[in-house]
């Protein structure tokens, strides 16, 4: 077939073909190489045992300030949600640098390594989450399903949250690598500072108000609630998050459109 | 057909800017093997990539039709962990749709000749086999245009021998464009010529005439 003859794929295809392609390289390239014999399941392994040793560690001592919920339940609803936040976030700043060899091919854009990725940790980490929930209503805790549409939404708006968050730090981390590290620090800092492994409840007003500018704990506290519906979400709103997520999103792509060009060309 | 519309493309040097061109004009013709000339720093292979789409000129812009290969021989999109096999994989899926993929998985496997190599890591490739896998995937493909560049990066003798033989195999339904510091390789095998001279390119529709024109400039510089 002649190159003039040849089928022309529209652009959407042509970027929709390309995320599918990286979502496959990067799922590859962490775990699908012939060196690991457990393959795939590692994908789910690796972060899984990460969220087990928190769990452990924290149950364990004993750092629990939640009379509302089981604290094992209460970290899962956590962390697992703020690792694929910050893992999106964390990434995102050095995406452009990390992907130079791949924007020699011309279909592939930095937008589309994002997109890949986040959607790639999306899922790993919502397994990882589902297993979790499903161990620890094994071991008998006790685990509410009346708001399972609650918890898939919140994740999937997390998932898009992340997504507008990770390309204005991929944004921030093109424009300057000292902001970039500087942001890195900062976000795991938050981790301390976003009601992960306590609850919000514990905290003085005057510090929550601080807190709660980040629209993160917004929707985990939620989660929370839905897997425990006597878990109170009194100082916490959904639209609050669902503000942000447009507003972020919004941002990311409006600040990548004006940086794409950029991002692709040498200096 | 490729045309170049007011290109201007600069560089931030400690002396401040460098430009490599200015409002380049240029109608590069279909079906023809084009052959870009200058001195080292002239902006060659900087014009190259910018035909190619993979890199982006300070104003100006590059009108086409045409479908343009990626720098054939470059590696640098190769993910080292995965093996041949599976980076063919991810490069096929960016260039055609997924029907056709494993007809490029086939066609690399036995061009590269690489036997039970291809399935294993492409960190553990010699640099001859990594140039046969290069040279395969740029085969596998049909480009309008193929952008070869031989004096940056890969450009050595395996190399030169390699694209000559692509441009070879291709020259009926591709055009090429070839930067090269051999000016016998691109009389034999460039169409037409560009000679970039001085922030200027100029094209020339008889190749030698732009050797000539390339040459002259040259000795008289040194």
């Amino acid at each position: 077939m002649s190159a003039a003859t040849k089928r022309r794929r529209s652009s959407w295809q042509i970027q929709i073909a390309t995320i599918r392609a990286l979502f496959f390289r990067e799922l590859l390239t962490r775990f699908g190489s012939d060196q690991l014999r457990l393959g795939y399941i590692w994908a789910v392994l690796a972060p899984g045992l990460q969220v087990l040793m928190m769990v452990i560690i924290f149950t364990v001592i004993r750092l629990r300030v939640s009379p509302y919920m089981d604290y094992a339940l209460f970290l899962v609803a956590g962390i697992v949600p703020w690792m694929l936040f910050a893992g999106a976030a964390t990434r995102a700043l050095g995406a452009v640098e990390a992907n130079k060899g791949l924007f020699n091919y011309r279909p592939v854009l930095p937008i589309d390594a994002v997109i890949a990725r986040t959607l790639l940790e999306g899922i790993l980490y919502f397994i990882v989450f589902i297993v979790f929930i499903l161990g620890l209503w094994w071991f008998g805790y006790s685990i509410s399903i009346s708001h399972i549409p609650l918890l898939f939404i919140s994740w999937l708006l997390l998932m898009l949250f992340s997504f507008g968050f990770a390309l204005i730090m991929m944004v921030v981390g093109h424009w300057s690598a000292e902001v970039a590290k500087f942001v890195g620090v900062l976000i795991r800092i938050m981790y301390f500072a976003s009601g992960i492994l306590y609850s919000l409840h514990v905290l003085p007003d005057k510090y929550l108000a601080y807190v709660l500018w980040n629209p993160v704990p917004h929707v985990i506290e939620y989660m929370r609630y839905a897997l425990a519906p006597t878990y109170p979400i009194d100082h916490v709103s959904y639209t609050y998050f669902l503000k942000s997520t447009v507003v972020v999103l919004f941002l990311g792509l409006l600040l990548y459109r004006g940086t794409e060009r950029s991002m692709v060309t040498t200096k | 057909m490729i045309q170049l519309d007011r290109l201007t493309k600069s560089y931030l040097t400690s002396n401040g800017r460098h430009y490599l061109f200015r409002d380049l004009d240029l109608t590069l013709p279909s079906g023809k093997s084009i052959g870009l000339l200058g001195k080292n720093g002239a902006g060659k292979s900087t014009l190259l990539r910018i035909i190619g789409g993979i890199d982006q000129p300070d104003s100006g812009q590059v009108l086409t039709n045409s479908t343009i290969s990626w720098p054939v021989g470059l590696s640098g999109g190769f993910q080292g962990s995965l093996t041949g096999r599976q980076n063919v994989r991810f490069v096929s899926r960016l260039y055609v749709s997924e029907a056709e993929v494993a007809g490029k998985i086939a066609f690399v496997e036995e061009f590269a000749e690489i036997g039970k190599y291809y399935d294993m890591p492409v960190k553990n490739y010699s640099s001859g086999m990594r140039s046969r896998l290069t040279f395969g995937l740029s085969m596998a493909f049909d480009f309008d245009y193929y952008l070869i560049d031989e004096v940056s990066g890969v450009g050595d003798t395996s190399f030169r021998k390699k694209s000559a033989a692509l441009i070879e195999q291709k020259r009926q339904e591709s055009g090429f464009i070839l930067v090269s510091h051999n000016a016998k390789r691109i009389e034999q095998q460039c169409d037409v010529g560009v000679v970039m001279l001085g922030g200027q390119a100029v094209f020339y529709e008889d190749i030698a005439e732009a050797i000539e024109v390339y040459e002259s400039n040259v000795l008289a510089k040194k």
